[in-house]
């Protein structure tokens, strides 16, 4: 199995953002990406009630889908949800190195603010580091400025920095090791 | 800063704190209340009334030595200095209303308007003056919480009022209906002191405080729901002559603990519901009954119930 994490673009995503997606996770987590495009849109996890996609079976989709990396992130444009949340902007499977995250709500358009790419790509690095963690086996930490705090509103997201605390970078850290040495299953 | 500024803010009073009365009428220099105007039950002013009747006594014998003291008085002699127009009546000292002059000498076992205050602030809940948020849910400072999701508001007069939270009544979601206690009945802390229904469920709530129940808010039984939409004004469930005030007082969450404890009550609900995933940009919704589609619900109230 490749030591790297597939970022796999569900639909369609701009490819700037994944490019520094995949750069801040080499830079912060020191793992290789490789981006997978052309993944098929998410029909099967729309909520016609609630007008949003589920992450949960969209998770369980990525888990199916054939990789040989350790790990893979999902990257989708679209609204998701799990049913006790009015919203998630990522969604992780504890310890199971998989996770996605949505971009619908970390664009300033969705607050009413002019388009501004750099703070969309910023907000969409942290979200990706937080799952990356929680997909390691992070927990939320109680430090605002932990990337690993957890965002209620977009205000919390935007106040944390793009990096682990000492504390959870070396827990990541030591997750990472040994969910690289564990065979592929 | 000079040495008189640095004394001037000392006196600063934080936002949602009162002064004690000893120090409204200028006996004292700076005290806040930590009793909610229960002067009866209030340690600090049987203490002071003790200090002052003896030193009252003692400047009888001494008067030179006693001259030198300023606690010869106490607050309702101080304030009865005051020019009659002067004499903030003790409810427009706690903000209750706007401006009421006391008519009465301080007298208020005889003051018609203390009675008829007495009577009106028993329906009506106090507003919260301060609410935060913590996780996504309110919290009412200035208000102590049990780990049962209820909580306990001191109030004028030593009666307690008592509710349940807000990460219970979002966890509830749609309330169809409640079994409040009887009248008289004596609650205690950590026992069942009423129940909520939703639909065929329910769920069996501690109370927070020990005490005799001496109201209920009787809206709830027509509109139940009252509960959803304002947990700490309107839909408080029911108020207690406490018995064990201060030693319970000590067994509950309140200020900064109360942040940190429904911070980790969120952590344990997200875990518990999300069954081995977990999620940033988590708001939650406002009915998570339904969002747990009936899911190990008894689990859920046995852990957020303390059940």
């Amino acid at each position: 199995m490749s030591k790297c994490v597939t970022i796999c673009a569900i639909g369609f995503v701009e490819e700037d953002i994944l490019d520094r997606i995949s750069g801040s996770i080499q830079e912060r987590c020191g793992i290789e990406c490789k981006i997978l495009r052309g993944t098929e849109n998410p029909q099967y996890a729309y909520d016609e009630r609630r007008c949003q996609y589920n992450s949960r079976l969209i998770l369980d989709r990525l888990l199916r889908c054939g990789h040989d990396t350790f790990g893979i992130l999902g990257v989708i444009q679209v609204d998701l949800f799990v049913p006790i949340f009015k919203y998630v902007y990522g969604l992780a499977l504890i310890g199971c190195q998989c996770a996605v995250i949505s971009l619908h709500r970390l664009r300033p358009q969705f607050y009413d603010h002019p388009p501004n790419r750099d703070l969309l790509v910023v907000r969409a690095q942290k979200t990706a580091l937080h799952e990356i963690g929680h997909s390691l086996g992070l927990t939320h930490c109680r430090d605002r400025r932990c990337v690993m705090y957890s965002s209620t509103r977009i205000a919390d997201t935007d106040f944390k920095q793009s990096h682990y605390c000492p504390t959870c970078l070396e827990l990541f850290t030591w997750h990472l090791e040994r969910c690289q040495a564990l065979p592929y299953p | 800063m000079t040495a008189t500024k640095k004394k001037e803010s000392m006196k600063i009073v934080p936002p949602g704190k009162k002064k004690c009365v000893w120090m409204e009428a200028g006996v004292v220099s700076y005290k806040l209340c930590d009793n909610n105007y229960d002067c009866s039950t209030c340690v600090y002013d049987h203490a002071m009334q003790v200090k002052v009747a003896r030193q009252k006594e003692a400047a009888v014998t001494e008067p030179l030595e006693v001259s030198a003291d300023k606690f010869t008085e106490t607050w309702v002699e101080k304030m009865m200095q005051l020019p009659a127009s002067q004499r903030k009546c003790r409810y427009m000292i706690t903000g209750e209303v706007g401006r009421k002059i006391c008519p009465n000498a301080y007298e208020c076992g005889n003051c018609s308007f203390d009675q008829m205050m007495q009577e009106r602030m028993q329906v009506e809940a106090l507003p919260v003056h301060a609410l935060s948020d913590e996780g996504g849910f309110r919290v009412a400072e200035d208000t102590y919480y049990h780990e049962g999701h209820t909580w306990a508001k001191p109030e004028y007069g030593g009666r307690v009022r008592v509710g349940l939270d807000d990460f219970a009544q979002r966890l509830l979601g749609r309330v169809s209906g409640i079994d409040l206690p009887d009248l008289g009945h004596q609650v205690k802390q950590g026992e069942a002191g009423f129940r909520v229904r939703r639909n065929g469920d329910v769920v069996s709530v501690r109370s927070p405080i020990d005490g005799v129940v001496s109201r209920t808010n009787s809206r709830l039984s027509e509109n139940p729901e009252i509960i959803n939409e304002s947990p700490y004004e309107a839909g408080w469930i029911f108020i207690v002559e406490p018995t064990k005030l201060r030693k319970n007082l000590k067994g509950l969450y309140y200020g900064d603990e109360v942040h940190k404890y429904m911070g980790e009550e969120k952590e344990r609900l997200l875990s518990m519901a999300n069954m081995g995933t977990a999620a940033d940009g988590a708001e939650l919704v406002d009915d998570i009954f339904e969002g747990l589609e009936g899911k190990d619900w008894d689990k859920f109230v046995k852990t957020f119930f303390r059940t």
